[in-house]
């Protein structure tokens, strides 16, 4: 205990940043959120909880949470099977392994928007790498950006070309922590390919994988980078998500109240969600945590 | 089983390869003549020229833009590795219910949606008038990067055994002593991937830096942004910014590519 002498000391300098960059701004904004307040007009009006009735009645507001539940549903699952298939195949390579997955993992760190810049020179209508090399050959490939849906489906694979990375390389971390012995006694009784990755495998992997999902859906909901440079949030509203939508209230029309609101509410659904998820996961089977 | 074998391989590796092809085919817009750039069907034979580097480095000022991100990005690990990895000390000696608390709580940080921060940040700023200038930058990455810092930096300080500690402390070592005699130079290699992961977050935030800079400050990210736009007639120009930004990350994954499982899960998952 002696060596501890003084040790608390230690954590202030990191708490002080703490407190004064994200304990008072998150404060700060909660305390936005109950005023009618137009940056320019300097004249804050206190409306209670006005800001998140109006949200409530507003259709652009549940098109929003609509936009942001299907992108990131549909990107956090085909970005996990996809990087389970990843992580499986390399994990059975005997050799390669690690060069491959070096190389798959540069989407994944690379600038976001710069990333963002990439796929728009592939996606872009007619000009871009997918339409620039079928259109000659009389095959007519969707309208990526500018339509409603096929626009949501560029956002996803965006996503998932950025993020499928990660959860490779954790499950593949997760694969070759497994514990061999329990593999090979399900070998001995006969287990097949099949049972053994859904019997064996992804049972213990539980932990790691409600940890990498946990992690993609908060990542998920913050993702702003990529939309904003592909889409912009458009055609329309179309692949506009909570975040963009915070976005173009808080900093294009400066209603910093109304925003706030909205931020605050999108950090009540992702809490929601992870803990939905988790609860979930662990009641399934309890102790198996 | 070895033909086996060379299928899965041969299967990876077409699946990397296109998982690369948006980079490569930037990488070679790069280099094309505009006229080259957009023809359909795209062509991959063309005389290189390095002219819209150039052009887009110098003429258009992205080396100042590179001294901003530069500037941003080291003062961030310089504030954030040291306080966080005294932070990460205490963490990993004291164990008590408040400081298990305390991580909790620095973790649930992490997921917060960054737009609810970046507003009051903005009002702030617009107050303090603060706008535009490295500091306010520097000090919302700095807070960003914490738990990020702490978690990490605490990962490596668990596998330091305690009895370096007690023989510093044996040896007449006082705490700061102890830290700065003993456990730093024992956790060198976790401050140097903690250093280049907070590196490339700083490098590569783009939200705060769109919310908080101005002409004066203005990072990589935030000035590619704007030339990404609709006119394909810059494809080339933005292309040769976009690729030059991206060779300093192409360069980190050199140093950082046996740390990347613990460094991206923040320590949580050890590679």
């Amino acid at each position: 205990m002696n060596t501890h002498r003084g040790l608390v000391w230690f954590l202030a300098p990191s708490l002080l940043v703490l407190v004064a960059m994200l304990v008072y701004p998150l404060g700060y904004a909660l305390y936005l959120s109950l005023f009618d307040y137009y940056l320019p007009s300097n004249a804050p009006k206190f409306i209670g909880l006005g800001n998140y009735l109006a949200l409530l009645g507003e259709a652009r507001f549940w098109g929003a949470v609509y936009n942001t539940f299907v992108i990131v549903v549909a990107s956090v699952a085909l970005e996990f099977c996809l990087g389970l298939v990843l992580a499986v195949g390399l994990y059975k390579l005997r050799f390669g392994a690690h060069g491959l997955m070096v190389v798959l993992f540069v989407p994944h760190i690379i600038t976001p928007v710069v990333a963002a810049l990439f796929l728009r020179w592939i996606f872009v209508g007619q000009w871009g790498l997918i339409d620039a090399t079928f259109w000659p050959l009389g095959i007519f490939t969707p309208d990526w950006l500018g339509d409603p849906i096929w626009a949501k489906v560029t956002v996803v694979l965006a996503d998932a070309w950025k993020a499928t990375p990660f959860m490779m390389l954790v499950l593949y971390a997760g694969l070759q922590s497994l514990d061999q012995s329990l593999i090979e006694a399900a070998t001995v009784d006969g287990a097949n390919g099949r049972q053994l990755l859904f019997r064996v495998v992804l049972p213990l992997m539980r932990p790691i994988i409600l940890f990498v999902v946990s992690i993609r859906i908060m990542d998920a909901f913050r993702f702003f980078d990529t939309i904003y440079v592909l889409t912009g949030g458009g055609p329309g509203t179309a692949t506009e998500t909570l975040t963009l939508y915070t976005y173009s209230v808080g900093f294009s029309r400066l209603e910093v109240g109304k925003a706030s609101a909205l931020g605050v509410v999108t950090l009540l659904i992702v809490l929601g969600l992870i803990s939905a998820f988790v609860s979930f996961l662990y009641r399934r089977e309890r102790g198996r945590f | 089983m070895k033909s086996r074998q060379i299928l899965l391989f041969l299967a990876l590796a077409a699946a990397t390869f296109v998982s690369l092809i948006p980079v490569l085919w930037a990488i070679l817009t790069s280099f094309k003549q505009p006229v080259d750039a957009f023809t359909i069907p795209p062509t991959l034979v063309f005389s290189p020229t390095a002219e819209f580097h150039y052009q887009i480095w110098f003429e258009k000022g992205f080396w100042t833009f590179l001294i901003n991100s530069l500037v941003i990005a080291v003062s961030t690990v310089c504030i954030s590795v040291p306080i966080g990895t005294m932070a990460a000390y205490a963490l990993s000696r004291i164990e008590t219910p408040q400081t298990r608390l305390l991580l909790m709580a620095i973790l649930a940080v992490r997921m917060f949606p960054h737009m609810l921060l970046a507003l009051p940040f903005f009002v702030m700023a617009s107050m303090l008038k603060l706008f535009d200038t490295y500091a306010i930058m520097i000090m919302a990455l700095v807070a960003i990067n914490q738990p990020f810092t702490i978690w990490l930096m605490r990962s490596f300080l668990v596998d330091v055994p305690r009895e370096l500690d007690e023989a510093a402390c044996i040896d007449g070592c006082n705490v700061w002593q102890t830290f700065v005699k003993v456990i730093v130079p024992a956790v060198r290699p976790g401050i140097v991937v903690t250093s280049l992961f907070s590196l490339l977050l700083a490098y590569n935030e783009f939200l705060f830096a769109l919310v908080l800079t101005g002409a004066k400050t203005k990072t990589l990210p935030v000035a590619i942004s704007e030339y990404g736009g609709e006119d394909i007639t810059y494809w080339s120009l933005s292309a040769a910014g976009a690729v030059g930004i991206m060779l300093p990350i192409l360069l980190f994954m050199v140093f950082a590519q046996r740390h990347l499982i613990r460094g991206l899960t923040m320590g949580a998952v050890k590679g």
